[in-house]
């Protein structure tokens, strides 16, 4: 088994740290692990970065290589900051992301693309050969990032074709069979998310009537279990829109650029969409970008699942309820941890909200 | 209202001061340039630009442009009371009130068309990923023109170059707006007197670490952070002067409130801005607040040859865009510096920024054998403000230190 690279943001290339030789894991805010981040952090930081912190400081992870963090939101600025205490021996990394999308940006991550890919390669020769450092040999690794950027390409059209058909009709199960696939890329390996994805793009029971086309959105929701419950709740999801579904196999498009970490860098930026991250172009976009994927995925109503205390998503809820509105889309907030544990919760509204939209 | 709120501070304090016209009144001095600019930014006949806190003003000045920080207003609105009502609009509107209460009351006053207009709104990564997104929330409200300036956390060679590209793109940013071109010569005197300003705060920094010091309570509340709208002005380095001469002549009268100095104390990060009587209570206790965390000139002299690059390393340098350790760094070699004795960190409610690491910064000042008070208070919002529980663990905390 290879070695594994931890990480927590969406805005972290999988291929990168494949190519260098590591599994990828994506640490979940989702343990039993006591509440202790309070005595590093503060408690109003979001409950994702609060439960990583706790993995980590009741040692609940897997025994890790190094850790990627990503300057996305201030949460996690200061997740990077608990975890030199939480566990002072990891190696760690911190890439800068810019919150703008323009030129500057785009060459700026590019190059702390490429410092990642270097690090990465860094760490795992450093490993096998702690005395010898053996000659980098670019073109092999950059060849070994174009391979693994190619599966991660076929991933992500295999997703896009499960969520196409997602969009038009109602399959019992797809919703969640979709995300442990996406679930297995974040956490174990892209070659085996692909294999089943490809066996997922042609449902095998026929689709069905009789529940609410709902878009959801917001930050994490990355149990597959919740998509079952939201199937008990009369939820068939159109689409998702978080950092741990679909947004999170961000396709690469190669040919924007001869230099591979620019193109890596164009599509994160541009395509992995979270709130942190802002086109200047068109301030509020992100209201709108919900309000297309609502259409366009057939949905009547749409739901947002926001953490308590994120900053990045709270700030645009108003824009956003009111884009809907102006569409006369439906819409419903609920804020939480988004984990099973709370999903419990959130029962009545849900089935109240489904049951206003009809069938 | 904030127009008539700023015309009369100008009124009220210009009065005072030609009654006394050779006196130093240094905080007289700072709070009618600050109300000559809330006027200026109110006034509907000015190049307005809202930004973020650590955007380039003395830049912005030099081209023409009034620019302030939407956080200043947030802060006027707590100091005169009036923030409430503000808040409830932003609440009303769907604003968390588990975010940080500076922008929650200036989006409300946007709502409620308190705010000037702006030309065009200039966002800074650095302090907050909140205030990042309460600027895109003016723009989009506003439906003006937005320029981002990301500050990395990562003090290299490429985060320099990075930042100090986009400043010079503001630029063109600006003038595409304003129809006037950057002036070298404007800037190169902006800066210079930027460099004065620096030298004076240096001085004035130096001046409140002694002990006893001649500062008291107030004298520097919020100092370096507010300072910064001013000092690319001749206004701002004579302000610096004057503060410097009082220190300088309290000193020497010994006319200072140092007498009663027992407890030297550090205030990390921004003060309380409501009436609140802290600073009176500590006094009352021998306890006085020597310095501030974010009152420290922490760059190098701007180079008029290398503006960009200057002012991007000025950027990147101050506590507000630090990582958690060399933030801590700073804060314990400032607790050295003033040889203080304990930290109060109010833990402003909402800030993950600052708030964020309260543990972390608990540790590393535990670590010099500084005790720190960590007081849960909303800065701005006073309206759930538990007085006397406070009260209690400011006693308590400056008798443990006695
Ligand atoms: S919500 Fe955004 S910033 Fe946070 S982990 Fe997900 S992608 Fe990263
Ligand atoms: S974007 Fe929000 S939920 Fe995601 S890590 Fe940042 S604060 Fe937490």
């Amino acid at each position: 088994m290879n070695k594994k690279i931890g990480f927590t943001c969406a805005y972290t290339p999988v291929p990168l740290i494949e190519a260098a030789g590591f599994s990828p894991f994506r640490i979940f805010p989702e343990s039993k692990a006591p509440d202790q981040a309070g005595h590093l952090l503060h408690d109003n930081l979001c409950p994702h970065v609060k439960k990583v912190l706790n993995r980590a400081l009741a040692d609940d992870l897997p025994g890790l290589e190094g850790m990627v963090f990503i300057n996305s939101c201030d949460s996690m600025r200061r997740l990077a900051d608990a975890w030199h205490e939480a566990r002072p021996d990891d190696r760690t990394i911190l890439l800068d992301l810019p919150s703008g999308i323009n030129n500057l940006s785009l060459d700026f991550l590019s190059k702390e693309y490429e410092r990642l890919a270097k690090t990465l390669f860094k760490w795992n020769n450093e490993s096998f050969s702690p005395e010898i450092i053996p000659e980098i040999k670019p073109e092999i690794e950059l060849d070994k990032i174009k391979d693994k950027i190619a599966t991660w390409n076929l991933l992500a059209a295999s997703v896009k074709k499960i969520e196409e058909k997602m969009s038009l009709d109602y399959f019992p199960g797809i919703a969640s069979a979709l995300q442990q696939i996406i679930n297995t890329a974040a956490t174990d390996s892209t070659d085996k998310a692909l294999a089943m994805a490809q066996k997922k793009i042609e449902p095998k029971e026929p689709a069905k009537a009789g529940k609410s086309p709902v878009f959801i959105f917001g930050n994490l929701l990355f149990d597959p279990k919740v998509y079952d419950l939201f199937e008990e709740w009369n939820v068939h999801v159109t689409a998702s829109d978080f950092c741990t579904t679909s947004r999170f196999i961000t396709p690469v498009d190669t040919r924007t650029d001869n230099n591979i970490f620019r193109s890596l860098a164009d599509s994160y930026l541009k395509q992995t969409p979270c709130a942190r991250t802002m086109d200047t172009a068109k301030p509020g976009s992100i209201a709108q970008r919900i309000v297309q994927r609502a259409k366009e995925s057939n949905a009547k109503g749409v739901i947002g699942f926001i953490l308590k205390f994120c900053d990045p998503y709270l700030a645009r809820i108003p824009m956003i309820r009111q884009a809907l509105q102006k569409e006369s889309i439906p819409f419903i907030m609920l804020e939480g941890d988004c984990t099973m544990g709370s999903m419990g919760q959130q029962q009545t509204r849900i089935e109240a909200f489904t049951e206003m939209l009809g069938v | 209202m904030m127009y008539e709120h700023f015309d009369n501070a100008v009124k009220g304090i210009t009065e005072k001061l030609n009654q006394d016209p050779e006196g130093i009144n240094a905080r007289k001095k700072y709070a009618l340039e600050l109300s000559k600019l809330g006027k200026k930014l109110y006034s509907k006949d000015e190049n307005i630009a809202w930004c973020g806190v650590t955007a380039p003003f003395d830049l912005l000045g030099s081209m023409g442009v009034t620019s302030c920080f939407v956080e200043f207003v947030g802060a006027i609105l707590s100091s005169t009371q009036t923030a409430g009502l503000f808040l409830e609009e932003a609440e009303d509107s769907g604003f968390a009130t588990d975010s940080c209460a500076y922008h929650r009351a200036v989006m409300g006053a946007v709502l409620k068309n308190a705010m000037p207009e702006p030309d065009f709104i200039i966002g800074t990564s650095s302090p907050c990923t909140a205030g990042l997104a309460i600027v895109e929330n003016f723009a989009n409200q506003y439906k003006k023109d937005f320029f981002i300036l990301n500050v990395p956390q990562n003090y290299t060679k490429d985060a320099v170059k990075f930042l100090a590209a986009q400043i010079e793109e503001m630029t063109s940013f600006v003038s595409d707006h304003t129809k006037r071109p950057l002036s070298k010569e404007k800037l190169g005197i902006a800066l210079d007197y930027f460099n004065r300003s620096s030298q004076l705060l240096k001085d004035i920094y130096d001046l409140a670490k002694t002990k006893p010091s001649p500062v008291d309570n107030k004298f520097l509340k919020d100092f370096g952070t507010v300072m910064a709208l001013l000092m690319g002005t001749q206004q701002g380095v004579d302000i610096c002067r004057a503060f410097k001469d009082e220190l300088n002549h309290r000193i020497k009268t010994g006319r200072h409130h140092a007498s009663k100095e027992k407890i030297r104390l550090m205030w990390i990060q921004n003060r309380i801005q409501y009436p609140f009587p802290i600073n009176e209570m500590l006094d009352d206790l021998g306890a006085r607040l020597v310095v501030d965390e974010l009152n420290d000139v922490t760059w190098e002299p701007m180079d008029p040859d290398k503006p960009f690059e200057s002012i991007a390393k000025r950027m990147i340098s101050i506590p507000y865009s630090m990582d958690t350790s060399e933030r801590i760094r700073h804060m314990q070699d400032l607790a050295l510096a003033y040889r203080i004795d304990g930290a109060i960190n109010p833990c402003h409610w909402g800030c993950r920024q600052g708030t964020g690491p309260r543990g972390l910064i608990s540790k590393g000042l535990k670590d010099i054998n500084v005790p720190v008070l960590n007081l849960e208070i909303d800065c701005v919002d006073s309206r759930n403000l538990a007085k006397g529980q406070i009260e209690t663990r400011v006693e308590a905390f400056i008798e443990m230190l006695s």
